[in-house]
């Protein structure tokens, strides 16, 4: 095959850290900044004051960003997050910030993540220089439970994120803290559940949950929560595998995981058309999507958020001998059905070119 | 502003982006490289990549790149008096041609030497092509790609420039006998010779004269009967050469005046019907600001259309860094089985913005996708970096070397 450009290569990586008011993100990403792992890692912070850097560390600081000594920059918001990821690219290029190769940024409390997900996907020019490497969202060990009863802002954060990081599991019995992760798991079957306490965490823990590359392999493979874990051995609620199932919560059968899957290729035209359809009608309730489409054989991974999809990302093969197409939704007050015959009925029809009728 | 920002342009400072430095040479203390850049694949299966020196004492270095994490110098060769320069060269099986150019007219050696160097470490002289002369520097750029003949940008015993700025023109040179070589023929920008019919051409205002003069002669397999030559003032032109006793010009462009002249390369993307044209700048501090890469719709050859240019280094960060900023060297997509190819992704160095990697598939909007800014090269004279020329392998290695002290730095793309 000849050679081409990775379109996701060169892109730097950001990540998200979502959460709860209350949740420990303040302390994680404090204990974060002084890491010795942080070196040519960014992160993007709401407010200096808050975080309470030792100026002992300080090397370089500016307006708005301060180099640490182990190399990681610390940088504040000043309007919103596109402007301050824009600036610091540019500052970036033009050397006044020292390089970076990742970007962590730091979310307020109360903030939906959908609109800051979307915002990379659809400012052209975060897109052409950042992908979104993962949503992390921490919830809260103590109060967790009756924050997901009661928030839905905080059942967002959880259903749509990349990885839960469960903190203050020294301050929660056992028993609670199996029962907050079965709340969890109702909101979000796939994304791996770590405990926190004290807001440690190793920088490692957090990175590498996107899709990094248009080359295939098991990563992507992972990124479309397919790799062996133990979830994905477990049974399904119908029986017929991890695909062709739903899962829903008791409590909250409102926010659901459907999974698709179909072995007939699409036209890129008709899949394009019944997503949109899809994304017109129910954009909100659309929580997150992923997947691996085949189109006309080839390999296109698509993720989204709400009604802005990602650029689509074409594969240079296919990461597994398994080619059919599958879609994995998280959505709210949707069922299965719907959307399958959706894309099953969009699906049939075949542009004039191929039609032969 | 209470605290002091960092200065945007501190020439110790190394800039990246999806560029990792695998190796750095700095070539046993000869770090000043010219324009010439060869790979060579030896019958016992090591690279060998040939770098002409951009003045005296040195004339060429051989350095094993097998591993490109570990260059190893194998071999030097000095040139015979202080009054020379290579700068250029090139390697086809193991047959190495390589530049000779003086300082001043009428004297030698001037003109290029072939070698055998079949034999990296003990390059074997085969013949010598004089082109020295009363008006003649020799030869500043050599094109040697086919394996028969050299194409080169020369002057010549024969040739009296009306203005001495204009002493170097197109000649092809024919080595199928690489002990024999012929000059096959040639050609001039109309009106800078002696005696042309012609009027001599207008000139650029004195501080941005450099001259009619060609600089790059390039010719690709795929168009052997085209000859792309960056004619320095006299712009980008392009000649047929099918007739080599009878060169005609099909194509021409040039952006100066009003820009400031030195159109250096032009390469062809044959599929896509586009040229990248490159400019070199000459002068330190961005005194000759802006010299830039162009990008021009060349499918009709009697009207070829500048459609943009590749986004440029910001220039409050380098103009003032030290030495030269702006464009000059492209990785120029050169026929054989060690050179990197594409038709969209055009690497090209900077001086002092350091070695830069662009995708052009959309010719309206080209991106500037990596970029490698080393450091200061240690007592550089320039006080900053001076990437001044760049080879990409079959195994998409790049290979840049800085004009002064610096030698030659080893990069991999995360592209």
């Amino acid at each position: 095959m000849t050679w081409s450009r990775d379109a996701l290569a060169g892109k730097i990586p950001v990540t998200l850290v979502t959460g709860f008011l209350g949740s420990g993100k303040t302390t994680l990403i404090s204990k974060l900044l002084l890491h010795p792992d942080m070196r040519r890692v960014a992160v993007v912070i709401n407010e200096m004051g808050e975080i309470g850097i030792d100026h002992d560390l300080v090397t370089v600081s500016s307006e708005n960003i301060t180099l640490l000594a182990n190399g990681c920059i610390c940088c504040s918001v000043r309007t919103d997050l596109q402007e301050t990821l824009r600036d610091l690219f540019a500052q970036r290029r033009v050397g006044e910030v020292f390089d970076f190769d990742r970007v962590i940024v730091e979310t307020t409390g109360l903030a939906d993540p959908a609109p800051l997900v979307q915002t990379l996907a659809s400012d052209t020019l975060l897109a052409a220089h950042y992908r979104l490497d993962g949503l992390i969202t921490l919830v809260d060990g103590l109060h967790g439970e009756g924050q997901i009863d009661q928030q839905t802002e905080a059942v967002k954060q959880i259903a749509i994120a990349d990885k839960i990081l469960v903190t203050k599991t020294d301050l929660t019995s056992a028993d609670h803290l199996e029962t907050l992760c079965e709340r969890i798991r109702q909101l979000n079957s796939q994304s791996p559940i770590e405990f926190i306490q004290q807001g440690e965490v190793d920088p490692k823990r957090l990175i590498d949950l996107g899709l990094s590359s248009s080359r295939a392999s098991l990563k992507t493979l992972q990124f479309l929560g397919e790799a062996l874990t133990v979830d994905a051995v477990s049974a399904d609620v119908t029986g017929s595998g991890r695909y062709l199932g739903q899962r829903s919560a008791t409590h909250n059968s409102a926010v659901k995981t459907l999974s698709l899957r179909f072995t007939e290729p699409f036209e890129w035209l008709s899949f394009s058309s019944a997503l949109e359809l899809l994304t017109t009608l129910r954009g909100p309730d659309l929580l997150r999507l992923k997947g691996i489409i085949n189109v006309d054989g080839d390999p296109v991974v698509i993720q989204g958020v709400q009604h802005i999809i990602d650029t689509p990302v074409k594969m240079d093969r296919w990461p597994s001998e398994d080619k059919d197409s599958r879609l994995v939704f998280i959505v709210r007050n949707m069922e299965l059905d719907v959307i399958r015959n959706l894309f099953q009925a969009v699906g049939a029809i075949k542009s004039a070119s191929t039609s032969t009728t | 502003m209470l605290n002091a920002p960092q200065s945007a342009s501190r020439a110790d400072q190394t800039l990246s982006l999806n560029m990792k430095l695998l190796a750095h040479h700095e070539l046993a203390g000869f770090g000043g490289l010219g324009e010439g850049m060869g790979m060579q694949l030896t019958s016992d299966g090591r690279r060998i990549l040939w770098l002409a020196h951009e003045s005296a004492p040195k004339n060429f270095s051989g350095v094993d790149v097998t591993d490109p994490q570990n260059p190893k110098l194998i071999v030097q060769t000095e040139l015979p008096h202080m009054k020379l320069r290579s700068n250029s060269l090139d390697v086809v099986g193991n047959i190495m041609v390589v530049a000779y150019q003086t300082t001043t007219v009428g004297i030698k050696p001037a003109g290029i030497d072939i070698f055998d160097v079949s034999q990296p470490e003990t390059p074997r002289l085969l013949s010598h092509f004089d082109c020295s002369g009363p008006y003649s520097r020799g030869v500043h750029a050599v094109w040697f790609v086919d394996g028969r003949y050299v194409h080169m940008s020369s002057g010549a015993s024969d040739f009296q420039p009306r203005n001495p700025l204009d002493d170097q023109f197109y000649r092809i040179i024919d080595i199928i006998d690489p002990e024999k070589p012929v000059e096959v023929g040639r050609w001039w920008y109309p009106g800078t010779r002696e005696g042309d019919e012609a009027p001599p051409p207008p000139r650029l205002p004195a501080q941005f004269d450099m001259g009619f003069r060609t600089h790059n002669t390039n010719v690709f397999p795929e168009q052997p009967n085209r000859a792309f030559i960056g004619y320095i003032d006299g712009g980008a032109v392009v000649l047929d050469i099918s007739d080599m006793k009878n060169i005609k010009v099909v194509s021409q462009w040039n952006h100066s005046p009003p820009f400031n002249g030195f159109t250096h390369t032009v390469l062809p993307l044959f599929d896509r019907g586009l040229w990248i044209v490159s400019d070199e700048c000459v002068q330190d501090n961005g005194a000759d600001w802006p010299k830039l890469v162009w990008v021009v719709d060349s499918r009709n050859e009697a009207n070829p259309v500048p459609i943009g240019t590749f986004p440029a280094p910001p220039y409050d960060a380098f103009a003032k860094r030290g030495g030269r900023f702006g464009a000059h060297n492209l990785h120029e997509n050169l026929p054989g089985p060690t050179s990197f190819r594409s038709d969209t992704i055009i690497v090209g160095s900077f001086f002092n913005a350091g070695v830069r990697v662009y995708d052009t598939s959309n010719p309206y909007q080209v991106q500037e996708i990596a970029y490698f800014v080393p450091g200061a090269p240690k007592l550089s004279p320039a006080g900053a970096i001076q990437l001044n020329d760049v080879y990409v392998d079959d195994r998409r290695i790049v290979y840049t070397v800085d004009r002064f002290t610096g030698g030659l730095y080893i990069l991999e793309m995360n592209i």
